[in-house]
């Protein structure tokens, strides 16, 4: 194939890219909402041994490269563990055990932002700590979450490029290709940048509206 | 009734209450006297089971606080009301008050909510039923706190300092509502600085003293010679009287 111009086909393989890095982000990010908070509870609950393993694992995704965490899984499974995994499965793994991190110490400072006056009200009042944990602390955590949840999807979003490297066809992969084909590096790299900045205004703008239902909802201004 | 015998509570090197008996009957409404530091709040956790005691017994209508299976049912004949309030912020008037009886007594929520409503009319709050706490005053804060604390048909209320994060004109509008309640035979452990309040409604004085109980007198006679022949009550009562 010669270096040529761009095709109307082209719009389509940029599109399809963007849809590959849209569900990669969506799926990574709902899986570490699920274990960043069931890993908070874990810690809320004090749950002996659990609670450690949950602290280390978290301090190690939080302060290694996402690279070297994708490679890790990508090169390193198939090698120890003789477990294939595709390109896709890997970028799946470590970029939701990445934002389960991350998430993690969100949730954790969330529910310690609720005060203790309240929660020793609701034990004197006899709610377990489960009851306490869904009708005192979440409904309040969660509004104190949505703000930096936000920063952190919007980091997250543009993290996902990295995936490029071991092969997944997403937005950036599309965009190096495109750039190989056409040799037009500034026009391909302004069209995916674009495409990037897009998603990650939609995604303030989501959190943002959340953020004002949620308070709308309860119309709680602090104290 | 609550029953406390030989209570020590320590925080580190610091003991705090030093050997405490005290029974508080059914109806019976006893006033906690001393000051500052002598361990009122210290007590009344302790009672309530917020703090771990390090020794001795305190049992409320028999279940003993200090075992975990029997805290729950021991938690259910006391209400306790806070010097600060301690409402949800994130939950109107109603539902303060309701929580604790849907979420622990399985109350409908409906009636839950329909007795919420009863007892914040009978503190005067019918219109402020919706607000967040936010969206009221210190004193119709505690009245919500207040309420929160009988919707649980408690045996017994613990308030401790319930008025002194208020200014008078409120701390007068919780006192009448707490009179009220005396008056209808509500079993209460009352501690505060409201000497004057605390002889109107009191059947009994107990006079907390460095962690010890020094004085446990009929109300009149915590407040006459017996009473004063306690240098500790006497010094106590004229410096009160003085601020
Ligand atoms: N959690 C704690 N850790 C360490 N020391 C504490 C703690 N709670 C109370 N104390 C100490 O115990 C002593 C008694 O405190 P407590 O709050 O029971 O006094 P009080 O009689 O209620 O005083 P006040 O009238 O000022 O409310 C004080 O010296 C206080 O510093
Ligand atoms: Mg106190």
């Amino acid at each position: 194939m010669r270096y040529g111009d761009f095709t109307p086909f082209d719009i389509v393989l940029l599109l399809q890219g963007l849809g590959v890095s849209l569900a990669l982000f969506v799926s990574t990010t709902l899986i570490g909402l699920v274990i960043g908070t069931a890993w908070a509870v874990i810690r809320f609950y004090r749950v002996p041994v659990l609670m450690q393993a949950v602290t280390f694992v978290a301090e190690l995704l939080k302060n290694s490269p996402v690279l070297v965490q994708l490679f890790l899984v990508f090169f390193g499974l198939p090698a120890f563990l003789k477990i294939n995994v595709t390109p896709t499965e890997a970028a799946l793994i470590t970029l939701s055990g990445n934002s389960a991190a991350f998430i993690y110490v969100i949730a954790v400072s969330a529910i310690e932002s609720v005060g203790r006056d309240q929660i020793e009200a609701a034990r004197v009042f006899g709610l377990t700590r489960w009851q306490i944990l869904r009708r005192v602390i979440a409904p309040q955590a969660t509004a104190f979450a949505i703000g930096p949840l936000t920063g952190l999807l919007v980091n997250q979003l543009q993290v996902t490029s990295l995936i490029s490297v071991i092969g997944v066809m997403d937005l950036t992969k599309v965009g190096n290709i495109l750039n190989l084909r056409t040799l037009k590096p500034f026009l391909v790299w302004t069209a995916v940048g674009l495409l990037y900045y897009l998603t990650a205004k939609l995604v303030t703008y989501a959190g943002a509206r959340f953020e004002k239902r949620l308070r709308a909802h309860t119309a709680w201004k602090g104290l | 009734m609550i029953s406390i015998t030989g209570l020590r509570k320590s925080f580190g090197a610091a003991t705090v209450l030093n050997g405490i008996d005290l029974e508080i009957r059914q109806g019976e409404v006893v006033s906690v006297l001393g000051s500052s530091g002598s361990g009122k709040s210290t007590l009344i956790r302790c009672i309530n089971g917020l703090e771990k005691i390090d020794a001795g017994k305190i049992t409320v209508d028999g279940f003993d606080v200090s075992k975990p299976r029997e805290l729950s049912e021991a938690r259910k004949r006391s209400g306790t009301v806070f010097q600060l309030f301690n409402l949800y912020p994130h939950m109107t008037a109603v539902q303060n008050v309701a929580l604790a009886p849907i979420e622990v007594l399985k109350v409908p929520r409906k009636q839950a909510e329909a007795e919420a409503r009863e007892l914040l009319h009978s503190v005067g709050l019918t219109e402020r039923a919706d607000a967040y706490p936010s969206q009221l005053s210190g004193g119709q804060r505690q009245r919500v706190g207040i309420c929160r604390a009988l919707a649980m048909k408690p045996s017994y209320l613990l308030l401790d300092e319930v008025t002194s994060a208020l200014d008078p004109e409120m701390t007068s509008e919780v006192l009448s509502i707490l009179a009220a309640l005396a008056k209808t035979g509500t079993t209460m452990v009352f501690v505060t600085h409201e000497i004057e309040f605390a002889r109107s409604i009191s059947s009994r004085i107990a006079f907390l003293d460095k962690g010890q109980l020094i004085a446990d007198l009929p109300t009149e006679e915590f407040f006459s010679a017996t009473g004063m022949a306690l240098p500790r009550v006497a010094q106590f009562l004229s410096k009160m009287r003085k601020d």
